[in-house]
């Protein structure tokens, strides 16, 4: 069994863990039921502790984690399948347009994310949808030109010229004999994208963006534990290993498929 | 020649991203619903809106409101914040240089760390330091880089108590005022006694955002130094009896420097991305806060011009970027566009 292999059996127990967070956990999230113990350190009832304004700590982060896990999942397939339409024109566009798809994606590259979160938001009410929209539409240009090369690659092998000249045409071609090929690379661009989404989600969930402050993604709870750091530094410490273990986790699992 | 029209494209490209970004903004924001204006004023009563729509020009017609804006960009007349009334040119030149002293000192910062890991990886000699090297290429996957600056506050300020945990400067002293870039107006006016102060605030949000152009470093480095050409060039320029340092700095370097400006560059904008998270975690009067308030109030003139000079900036800089590694290494191919 290849050590990626199991990196994967954890992650994905990992992501079950998360999943379950988002239906079900010990204490109620939002509840302040605990404002006596304020900042109470670690409990066998409370296993985190308790956050500044009286809530169990663990749950927090579970509902967090969930929460985190499932927008960057929505962001990175959203992302890609953007990604592949816009490849899927540029592959079939005229020349000019191919060269303008091409030559607007290599700018919008250097735009960061960040600031097209920034620009969606001049529009669009803070919250959740508009942070998973701004996050999968700013990391198209690099799951384009990722899928780009894979594509290019492929399409250049030589069994699948040979392929063609056996007669097999588009759908049937790309099904048989590209796909099987391809999956696992993008597989892997998958987990880059998705380790992304997250990151970039949980960084604008830590500006603010996500509107309501009580909301539970890691980002968030990191940002409203701020205020505590220097009463209770692990406050900010605990969500941000939740969420360095499990892009940790998705680097693993990553590292020997691309 | 060739040079020539090279620059000339470039500015070209400059210039349509002007163009193309001014347009981009300009329509969002005049597609807006609801009035900034109507939102600023304490008793929004329809006759003062109207007065103060006019007086900002706000109901010429829209081309002209466009040409209005560009010609206002072009000559520095950005306007006011419609919420602190303050003209917008003189808060941006004062917290840009801001987020440029951060970008700057991490910039360098990063590249000196990250150079010598990646070369000596590349010399492949231990195994932990191709592992540390690994681990600095992957680190902006892996660990957020918010939550890195607040371990870096609970290490430097709070355990070992030297770093200050946020802001670029103590009010208790008179604040030099030259460049609005610290470092330098210290140096500038002649009050080294603040160096050090100044170096201390400086220090964790710049050692925390420096992890970025590390791994570029890294990434960039470490794979064009594993090409079999360049390790049978290393093993010759060895037998010939040089110094590693010597083969390092005058050889390997020199090959490796080239795509690494150009991989900078392209990433500048990922390292204001970064920078602005940096400021949120260390309350670094940066760009960051300021643009992120604009975007939450709706603050029309901070909008346009704000945004279009940050946009306008990260794309001089990659060409330019660009430019300086062409100049370095003429045999550059040109990048797949």
């Amino acid at each position: 069994m290849k050590a990626s292999r199991i990196f994967d059996c954890v992650l994905g127990a990992v992501f079950l863990w998360a999943i379950i967070g988002l239906f079900h956990t010990p204490f109620d999230p939002l509840a302040q039921a605990f404002t006596a113990e304020r900042l109470a350190g670690p409990s066998p009832e409370h296993w985190l502790g308790i956050d500044g304004l009286g809530r169990d700590l663990y749950s927090r982060i579970w509902l967090g984690s969930g929460n985190s896990i499932s927008m960057g999942l929505i962001a990175m397939a959203g992302n890609l399948l953007l990604a592949g339409a816009l490849l899927l024109v540029e592959q079939r566009a005229p020349g000019w347009l191919s060269r303008f798809i091409l030559s607007t994606v290599s700018g919008w590259l250097a735009i960061p994310v960040l600031f097209i979160a920034l620009i969606l938001l001049i529009y669009w009410e803070q919250g959740p949808v508009t942070l998973i929209c701004a996050v999968a539409l700013g990391n198209v240009p690099f799951a384009f030109r990722q899928l780009r090369v894979l594509w290019l690659h492929q399409r250049e092998t030589l069994y699948v010229q040979a392929s063609r000249v056996l007669g097999s045409r588009s759908w049937m071609l790309f099904r048989k004999t590209i796909w099987p090929n391809l999956q696992p690379d993008v597989v892997g661009l998958a987990k880059l994208a998705f380790s992304f989404s997250v990151l970039e989600i949980s960084g604008l969930a830590f500006l603010g963006l996500i509107g309501d402050p009580d909301f539970s993604e890691l980002g968030s709870i990191l940002r409203q534990n701020k205020s505590y750091l220097l009463a209770d530094p692990l406050q900010v410490v605990w969500p941000g290993v939740f969420l360095s273990g499990i892009l940790l986790l998705v680097q693993l699992s990553r590292s020997r498929t691309i | 020649m060739g040079y020539l029209i090279d620059s000339l494209r470039k500015i070209g490209v400059i210039f349509g991203v002007f163009l193309g970004g001014s347009l981009v903004l300009f329509t969002m924001i005049r597609l807006l619903e609801g009035d900034p204006v109507s939102l600023r004023l304490k008793n929004p009563d329809p006759e003062m809106v109207a007065l103060e729509r006019a007086r900002l020009g706000l109901d010429d017609p829209l081309p002209v409101q466009y040409l209005n804006y560009l010609g206002g960009f072009v000559t520095g007349d950005w306007g006011r914040s419609l919420v602190t009334q303050r003209p917008v040119i003189e808060d941006v030149a004062s917290r840009l240089t801001a987020t440029l002293e951060l970008t700057l000192a991490a910039l360098a910062l990063g590249v000196l760390y990250g150079i010598p890991v990646a070369l000596l990886a590349s010399s492949g000699k231990s195994w932990w330091i191709r592992k540390a090297s690994h681990s600095l290429g992957v680190i902006g996957v892996v660990i957020p880089i918010f939550w890195l600056g607040f371990i870096l506050i609970v290490m430097g300020s709070l355990w070992l108590q030297v770093f200050p945990t946020e802001g670029r400067f103590d009010f208790t002293y008179d604040k030099p005022q030259v460049t609005g870039f610290l470092l330098l107006d210290v140096v500038l006016t002649g009050r080294l006694e603040l160096f050090g102060l100044v170096l201390r605030h400086l220090f964790l949000p710049a050692l925390c955002l420096s992890f970025y152009p590390a791994a570029v470093a890294v990434n960039v480095i470490h794979p064009r130094l594993q090409d079999p050409r360049v390790r049978n060039l290393t093993v010759s320029l060895k037998a010939r009896g040089l110094s590693p340092v010597r083969l390092w700095v005058k050889h390997l370097l020199k090959l490796a420097s080239p795509p690494l400006i150009t991989a900078l560059g392209t990433n500048f904008g990922a390292l204001l991305g970064g920078a602005v998270l940096t400021e949120t975690v260390f309350s670094w009067p940066g760009m960051g806060s300021y643009l992120i308030d604009a975007i939450l109030e709706k603050d029309l003139f901070v909008i346009e011009n704000g945004f279009l000079f940050v946009i306008v900036m990260v794309f001089s800089t990659v060409s330019l970027a660009d430019s300086l590694a062409h100049r370095m290494d003429p045999t550059l191919k040109k990048e797949e566009r």
